[in-house]
Protein backbone atom coordinates (compact mmCIF):
# COMPACT_ATOMS: atom_id res chain seq x y z
CA UNK A 1 0.00 0.00 0.00
CA UNK A 2 2.81 2.24 0.71
CA UNK A 3 4.08 2.11 -2.63
CA UNK A 4 1.31 2.40 -4.32
CA UNK A 5 0.90 5.90 -2.29
CA UNK A 6 4.25 6.97 -3.03
CA UNK A 7 4.27 6.21 -6.94
CA UNK A 8 0.40 8.19 -7.10
CA UNK A 9 2.73 11.29 -5.39
CA UNK A 10 5.47 10.94 -7.25
CA UNK A 11 3.09 11.00 -10.19
CA UNK A 12 1.27 13.91 -9.21
CA UNK A 13 4.67 15.83 -8.76
CA UNK A 14 6.01 14.51 -11.96
CA UNK A 15 2.50 16.15 -13.93
CA UNK A 16 2.73 19.69 -12.31
CA UNK A 17 6.64 20.09 -13.26
CA UNK A 18 5.32 18.68 -16.90
CA UNK A 19 2.57 21.38 -16.82
CA UNK A 20 5.06 23.57 -15.55
CA UNK A 21 7.94 23.24 -18.34
CA UNK A 22 4.84 23.51 -21.23
CA UNK A 23 4.00 26.46 -19.82
CA UNK A 24 7.48 27.91 -19.98
CA UNK A 25 7.88 26.22 -23.53
CA UNK A 26 4.48 28.51 -23.96
CA UNK A 27 5.58 31.71 -21.86
CA UNK A 28 9.10 31.99 -24.54
CA UNK A 29 7.35 31.47 -27.85
CA UNK A 30 4.10 33.15 -27.34
CA UNK A 31 4.90 37.05 -28.24
CA UNK A 32 1.41 38.73 -27.08
CA UNK A 33 0.15 39.35 -23.32
CA UNK A 34 -3.11 37.95 -23.28
CA UNK A 35 -1.65 34.37 -24.53
CA UNK A 36 1.41 34.55 -22.18
CA UNK A 37 -1.18 35.18 -19.49
CA UNK A 38 -2.78 31.69 -20.54
CA UNK A 39 1.21 30.33 -20.25
CA UNK A 40 1.79 31.32 -16.46
CA UNK A 41 -2.18 30.63 -15.60
CA UNK A 42 -1.10 27.15 -15.91
CA UNK A 43 1.78 27.52 -13.88
CA UNK A 44 0.64 29.68 -10.96
CA UNK A 45 -2.48 27.26 -11.01
CA UNK A 46 -2.46 23.66 -11.98
CA UNK A 47 1.32 22.83 -11.71
CA UNK A 48 1.35 24.34 -8.45
CA UNK A 49 -2.04 22.43 -7.16
CA UNK A 50 -0.66 19.28 -8.70
CA UNK A 51 2.69 19.71 -6.86
CA UNK A 52 0.96 20.08 -3.38
CA UNK A 53 -1.87 17.56 -3.94
CA UNK A 54 0.96 15.08 -2.96
CA UNK A 55 1.44 16.00 0.28
CA UNK A 56 -0.76 13.42 1.66
CA UNK A 57 1.32 10.73 0.20
CA UNK A 58 4.21 11.70 2.69
CA UNK A 59 2.34 10.54 5.55
CA UNK A 60 3.13 13.71 8.24
CA UNK A 61 0.50 15.32 8.85
CA UNK A 62 2.07 18.93 9.39
CA UNK A 63 3.41 18.79 6.05
CA UNK A 64 -0.46 17.80 4.79
CA UNK A 65 -1.68 20.74 7.30
CA UNK A 66 0.68 23.32 5.80
CA UNK A 67 -0.27 22.38 1.79
CA UNK A 68 -3.61 22.49 2.39
CA UNK A 69 -2.95 26.28 3.51
CA UNK A 70 -1.04 27.20 0.40
CA UNK A 71 -3.33 25.43 -1.55
CA UNK A 72 -6.30 27.27 -0.25
CA UNK A 73 -4.08 30.22 -0.80
CA UNK A 74 -2.84 29.85 -4.45
CA UNK A 75 -6.59 28.79 -5.10
CA UNK A 76 -7.37 32.49 -4.48
CA UNK A 77 -4.84 34.56 -5.07
CA UNK A 78 -3.93 32.94 -8.85
CA UNK A 79 -6.90 34.19 -10.38
CA UNK A 80 -6.56 37.37 -8.84
CA UNK A 81 -3.17 37.79 -9.92
CA UNK A 82 -3.90 36.98 -13.40
CA UNK A 83 -6.67 39.79 -13.18
CA UNK A 84 -4.96 42.26 -12.09
CA UNK A 85 -2.44 41.99 -14.94
CA UNK A 86 -4.96 41.30 -17.64
CA UNK A 87 -6.75 44.73 -15.90
CA UNK A 88 -3.47 46.68 -16.41
CA UNK A 89 -2.91 45.40 -19.82
CA UNK A 90 -6.33 46.29 -21.01
CA UNK A 91 -5.90 49.78 -19.64
CA UNK A 92 -2.76 49.95 -21.53
CA UNK A 93 -4.14 49.12 -24.30
CA UNK A 94 -7.28 51.76 -24.13
CA UNK A 95 -4.81 54.08 -22.75
CA UNK A 96 -2.83 53.95 -26.66
CA UNK A 97 -5.89 53.87 -28.67
CA UNK A 98 -7.93 56.97 -28.29
CA UNK A 99 -4.14 58.62 -29.16
CA UNK A 100 -3.71 56.79 -32.59
CA UNK A 101 -7.44 57.48 -33.50
CA UNK A 102 -6.74 61.46 -32.62
CA UNK A 103 -4.01 61.53 -34.89
CA UNK A 104 -5.53 59.65 -37.33
CA UNK A 105 -8.52 62.05 -37.61
CA UNK A 106 -6.29 65.50 -36.94
CA UNK A 107 -4.18 64.39 -40.32
CA UNK B 1 7.95 8.99 -0.65
CA UNK B 2 11.45 7.99 -2.15
CA UNK B 3 14.69 10.05 -1.93
CA UNK B 4 15.66 9.52 -5.73
CA UNK B 5 12.41 10.77 -7.61
CA UNK B 6 12.34 13.88 -5.27
CA UNK B 7 15.76 14.97 -5.90
CA UNK B 8 15.34 14.52 -9.94
CA UNK B 9 12.37 16.53 -8.97
CA UNK B 10 13.83 19.15 -7.81
CA UNK B 11 17.19 19.51 -10.20
CA UNK B 12 13.83 19.32 -13.20
CA UNK B 13 12.15 22.52 -10.97
CA UNK B 14 15.78 24.20 -10.23
CA UNK B 15 16.33 24.30 -14.70
CA UNK B 16 12.37 25.55 -14.93
CA UNK B 17 13.44 28.42 -12.43
CA UNK B 18 16.73 28.77 -15.00
CA UNK B 19 13.88 28.82 -17.56
CA UNK B 20 11.96 31.38 -16.15
CA UNK B 21 14.76 33.63 -16.25
CA UNK B 22 15.14 33.41 -19.52
CA UNK B 23 11.66 34.60 -19.99
CA UNK B 24 12.52 37.66 -16.99
CA UNK B 25 15.68 38.48 -19.50
CA UNK B 26 13.83 38.45 -23.33
CA UNK B 27 10.65 40.49 -21.91
CA UNK B 28 10.08 43.08 -23.85
CA UNK B 29 7.75 45.99 -21.46
CA UNK B 30 7.00 46.41 -17.86
CA UNK B 31 4.01 44.19 -17.85
CA UNK B 32 5.61 41.03 -19.12
CA UNK B 33 8.50 41.53 -16.61
CA UNK B 34 5.80 41.56 -13.96
CA UNK B 35 3.93 38.19 -15.12
CA UNK B 36 7.79 36.86 -15.50
CA UNK B 37 8.57 37.36 -11.79
CA UNK B 38 4.94 35.93 -10.98
CA UNK B 39 5.70 33.16 -12.66
CA UNK B 40 9.17 32.25 -11.46
CA UNK B 41 7.57 32.99 -8.00
CA UNK B 42 5.36 29.63 -8.64
CA UNK B 43 8.58 27.77 -9.63
CA UNK B 44 10.06 28.62 -6.54
CA UNK B 45 7.02 28.23 -4.46
CA UNK B 46 7.15 24.19 -6.30
CA UNK B 47 10.66 23.95 -5.47
CA UNK B 48 10.30 24.38 -1.56
CA UNK B 49 7.53 21.85 -1.48
CA UNK B 50 9.30 19.31 -3.01
CA UNK B 51 12.40 20.25 -0.96
CA UNK B 52 9.54 20.12 1.80
CA UNK B 53 8.47 16.43 0.73
CA UNK B 54 12.76 15.21 0.15
CA UNK B 55 13.42 16.43 3.69
CA UNK B 56 10.27 15.58 5.36
CA UNK B 57 10.23 19.20 7.35
CA UNK B 58 7.01 21.23 7.55
CA UNK B 59 8.39 24.74 7.38
CA UNK B 60 9.59 24.80 3.87
CA UNK B 61 5.88 24.58 2.80
CA UNK B 62 5.86 27.64 5.41
CA UNK B 63 8.50 29.70 3.79
CA UNK B 64 6.44 29.18 0.28
CA UNK B 65 3.29 30.19 1.67
CA UNK B 66 4.83 33.36 2.93
CA UNK B 67 6.94 33.93 0.19
CA UNK B 68 3.59 33.59 -2.43
CA UNK B 69 1.97 36.15 -0.05
CA UNK B 70 4.43 39.02 -0.60
CA UNK B 71 4.26 37.56 -4.47
CA UNK B 72 0.26 38.44 -4.71
CA UNK B 73 0.84 41.53 -3.00
CA UNK B 74 4.07 42.99 -4.98
CA UNK B 75 1.70 41.79 -8.17
CA UNK B 76 -1.18 43.51 -7.45
CA UNK B 77 0.48 46.60 -6.23
CA UNK B 78 2.72 46.51 -9.92
CA UNK B 79 -0.33 45.96 -12.02
CA UNK B 80 -1.89 48.86 -10.16
CA UNK B 81 1.17 50.81 -10.38
CA UNK B 82 1.29 50.29 -14.31
CA UNK B 83 -2.67 50.82 -15.21
CA UNK B 84 -3.07 53.99 -12.86
CA UNK B 85 0.18 55.61 -12.46
CA UNK B 86 -0.30 55.08 -8.26
CA UNK B 87 -0.99 52.07 -6.34
CA UNK B 88 -3.51 53.98 -3.76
Amino acid sequence: MAVVADIIGIALVAAGLTLATIALWGLLHMDRISTQLHAAGLISGPSVIAVLLAAPFTGEASIITSAVLVLIFVLISAPLASHAIAHAARRGVERVEPEVGRSDSDR
Amino acid sequence: MPEVPLAIALGWATLLLVAGGLVLLRSQDALTRVLALDVLVSIVVILMVILSYLRSESYYIDVALTLALLAFAATLAAARYLSRGSIF
